[in-house]
């Protein structure tokens, strides 16, 4: 899988790099417009990345040019501007997603991979880790071929620990994953150990490995055995 | 007690018409008095020097007893010592009206054939009654009519003059700050109010400006803090991937924290400013009871994580007209102050009664009320809060005319708007 990062903050873009690049996804970085608009002329990727607000151009712009070359690339954009004039432009423009900054890395990737799932629809749907297996079409979970009863946020937990496999995921990001916009104004994410709990004590009673890590004082991980 | 401008004017001119009045009646009375008896003597002094003129050709004692007959009035009688003329005022019956009158009677000594006679004649003062009556009624009336005629014209003159005045005041009473829409003064031909409308409308501009450029900065600043933050939030997502030992961690733990406070007060600021610059004008019916129980299990949550329960008391269906995004905002806020500072094991209270929502929280002391609603006042030190929640809640209601209300009643904090 291939992506491009168009962003002109260096640190960003190497940081989602790095974090991309352990889940196998290979990345390139444009800082400038000029530069994303060669890059997006001469190759194709799986996922663009895109900031508005670049030195040397609008973002916006980008989105013409990949619009009107027919390209079929998914774009999210990351964005410091929210207001809601701006994301309805850019989903008329053809954006899939918009992620206000700042953002967690591990939403990133599962918007990500969503995103890419979405696009390549006539394959299979299903996501497998070892015995598990997600039915995203049907929101079903099978632990060794037998079906778990696991609530809609359970099994939007369970995507989030799988998408961001082997990674640390802190509390406040798991909240933000699961209650979105609410849990900016939450003071504690506490209430993510109690899903946290009921999942992995569903998850073991299927039968499954106990591949879900606490982390101390911190978060959670989701790591093979 | 204050009292309009146009009163103050006109009352004193009432004061001093009415004192006028008070005094001048009855001095006009005894002057007029006064003259009509002057008058009236001066008659009576001519009538006998007429009589003693006349009487000297052929009066004689004869006659006199004559001249008593046929007349009422001038009477000669015996001497009766007086030696000189002399007028006295007196309460005398009189034949025709059949009543006591009020008279002047002259006694003066004459010599009739050298025999001295008092020579008396009386004259009634019933006519001068009447006529000073008359007199006092016809200056009182034009007194009045001038009074009346003085009052009005300053009245609806002054009222004019002042009418600039007036409009400035309802200007400056309708001017807020937070709104664009400046005052427009009527010029006046008065210079006292046109210099007045000019310091006004450049206090005004001065203020304005620095308020627009005090919410420029803070949506600037906002909105400039968006981008470090999103690199400190990715250095630390980056940051927890590597192989920590327990200290590290914790360090990095707090880290976190601090960056998602940092984030949550942005983004509080980022609201306000928003607010302030009427990014949410478009406005939709919403029913308010939805919209809590469609949160209802979010909220649960939270509020289980602090041991708190939640009752809900709906007496009514409440739908109200007002911003989806920001009475979103409203509530949630409402919701998460109740959980925020609702104690251990306690409760909360969301009821729905006509045209209000409230929500309480269990609690033990009252809150200062007055400081309660400003930004960055922490109801206690050690809340997680970062101050600007009940701010957000007070600025929703503000514009969109809501009430906001708190009390404190039987250990519950309770927070009420009125739609």
């Amino acid at each position: 899988m291939k992506i491009l990062i168009i962003e002109d903050e260096q640190e960003i873009a190497q940081s989602i790099v790095s974090y991309f690049k352990t889940n196998g996804i290979q990345c390139e970085t444009a800082g400038n417009y000029a530069l994303a608009r060669t890059k997006i002329d001469n190759y194709d990727y799986d996922c663009i990345i895109l900031d508005l607000m670049l030195p040397d151009g609008d973002g916006f712009d980008i989105l013409k040019k990949l619009k009107s070359k027919n390209k079929s690339e998914g774009v999210i954009i990351i964005s410091a501007k929210e207001t809601l004039d701006t994301r309805i432009e850019g989903f008329n423009l053809g954006a899939d997603d918009f992620l206000t900054k700042p953002f967690h890395l591990s939403e990133l990737l599962v918007r990500m991979q969503a995103l890419i799932r979405r696009k390549n629809f006539q394959g299979n749907n299903t996501i497998v880790f070892n015995e598990i297996s997600v039915d995203l079409l049907s929101k079903t979970i099978t632990v060794n071929n037998q079906k778990l009863d696991l609530t809609k946020k359970e099994i939007d937990l369970l995507l989030f620990l799988i998408g961001n496999n082997n990674k640390v995921l802190s509390k406040g990001a798991i909240a933000e994953h699961l209650s979105g916009d609410m849990a900016d104004m939450l003071d504690n994410h506490d209430f993510i150990y109690a899903h946290i709990k009921n999942l992995k004590k569903k998850l073991h009673a299927a039968g499954s490995g106990d591949y879900i890590k606490t982390i101390y004082g911190l978060g959670y991980k989701w790591e093979n055995e | 007690m204050s009292k309009k401008l146009l009163y103050k004017t006109t009352s004193s001119f009432l004061m001093f018409a009415i004192i006028i009045l008070l005094v001048s009646a009855p001095v006009f009375y005894y002057i007029s008095e006064w003259l009509y008896i002057y008058e009236t003597d001066e008659v009576l002094h001519f009538h006998k020097g007429a009589f003693v003129k006349e009487s000297h050709k052929n009066f004689t004692e004869k006659n006199i007893a004559v001249w008593n007959k046929y007349n009422l009035n001038v009477m000669i009688a015996a001497d009766m010592g007086v030696t000189k003329d002399s007028i006295v005022g007196k309460m005398s019956f009189d034949s025709i009206a059949n009543e006591k009158e009020p008279f002047r009677i002259l006694y003066a000594p004459v010599d009739i054939n050298g025999k001295r006679y008092t020579y008396t004649e009386k004259i009634s003062l019933v006519e001068m009654e009447g006529m000073v009556i008359n007199i006092a009624i016809m200056f009182l009336f034009i007194i009045i009519m001038l009074l009346i005629g003085i009052i009005w014209i300053s009245k609806t003159s002054a009222a004019k003059i002042w009418k600039p005045f007036y409009n400035t005041l309802q200007q400056i009473h309708d001017f807020e700050i937070d709104k664009n829409k400046p005052p427009h003064f009527i010029p006046t031909e008065i210079d006292e109010f046109n210099q007045l409308n000019k310091s006004l409308e450049q206090l005004i501009e001065k203020n304005t400006a620095i308020y627009k450029n005090q919410r420029e900065f803070v949506e600037n600043a906002a909105h400039e803090l968006q981008t470090p933050l999103a690199l400190f939030q990715t250095k630390i997502d980056t940051l927890l991937q590597l192989e920590l030992n327990k200290e590290q961690l914790s360090i990095v733990s707090s880290l976190n924290n601090d960056v998602s406070r940092l984030n949550r007060l942005n983004k509080n600021l980022l609201l306000l400013s928003k607010i302030d610059n009427e990014s949410y004008l478009e406005k939709s019916t919403i029913v308010l009871n939805d919209y809590i129980e469609k949160h209802l299990d979010f909220f649960t949550e939270q509020a289980e994580a602090k041991n708190s329960s939640i009752i809900t008391e709906f007496s009514s269906a409440l739908s109200i007209t007002g911003n989806p995004a920001l009475t979103e905002v409203l509530i949630n806020n409402l919701f998460l102050n109740a959980i925020r500072h609702n104690e251990k094991n306690g409760k909360i209270i969301i009821r729905i009664q006509n045209n209000q929502l409230s929500f309480s929280n269990t609690g033990q002391t009252a809150l200062a009320i007055e400081k309660l609603f400003n930004r960055f006042s922490k109801i206690n030190s050690a809340s997680q809060g970062n101050g600007l929640g009940l701010a957000i809640i007070k600025k929703i209601t503000e514009i969109n005319q809501w009430k906001i209300n708190y009390t404190f009643n039987d250990q519950l904090h309770c927070f009420s708007i009125t739609f």
